[in-house]
């Protein structure tokens, strides 16, 4: 045997199995959340703000506007708070 | 947050900086779409208007929640989530704390940071939001 036919054998025989099963393994969920969020984790995303659709609800058009120019201070009243 | 929109997946309006963009949100179309009927949904059932910020909230995060939801009208309700902090908050405001209790409120709290410790923070998200739409009631 070459020394080309030696190495192909013993390292890219192996090489490509392990390959096929990281993919096995590892390759779905990664392609499925490929941006998981892990506690602990730094969060590296710009913040976003999530409205409803504006069908939903009859103030959401005034909600959008009052996100964007800031207009009016509504108070807040109360809520709750947690951490994990 | 002076708010650039953007529109994603399902005519989700999305607000976030300009600028710091980054591609790829932290969600993916499926989550979002998600988040979108969970919001339209709870929304729609009990008359208030639910958003969601996702982000970093300065120091004191109460403090920068609240600022957010002077913002909103008053019957809003703001879930704040900061996945790098590790905190949540929800608030209320004049008229949609007649609908929410701060139990109600504490309750739907519980179950996010249950959903987020495990990882699952869409899951979370509209975990909470449904809860907080249930125990508002319809209008």
């Amino acid at each position: 045997m070459s020394i080309v036919e030696t190495v192909l054998i013993f390292a890219g025989i192996p090489a490509g199995i392990t390959a096929v099963l990281a993919a096995g393994v590892f390759g779905r969920s990664a392609m499925h959340q490929p941006n998981r969020y892990r506690p602990g984790r730094p969060w590296t995303y710009a913040p976003a703000w999530y409205v409803p659709h504006p069908d939903a609800v009859p103030d959401s058009d005034s909600a959008r506007a009052a996100i964007e120019r800031s207009t009016k201070a509504t108070a807040a009243v109360g809520g709750a708070s947690g951490e994990w | 947050m002076s708010g650039e929109v953007q529109t994603t997946t399902g005519s989700q309006l999305r607000y976030g900086p300009v600028g710091s963009q980054r591609d790829g949100g932290p969600f993916t179309p499926r989550q979002l779409a998600r988040l979108d009927e969970a919001l339209t949904l709870s929304s729609k059932e009990s008359g208030l208007t639910f958003s969601v910020y996702v982000g970093e909230l300065k120091a004191p995060a109460r403090g920068h929640a609240e600022s957010l939801f002077e913002r909103l009208t008053e019957t809003s309700v703001l879930v704040a989530v900061s996945p790098g902090q590790r905190v949540l908050h929800i608030v209320t405001g004049p008229e949609s704390a007649k609908r929410l209790p701060n139990r109600a409120c504490a309750l739907a709290a519980l179950a996010m940071r249950a959903s987020f410790s495990s990882g699952e923070l869409s899951g979370g998200i509209v975990i909470g939001l449904r809860m907080l739409a249930d125990a508002a009631g319809s209008a």
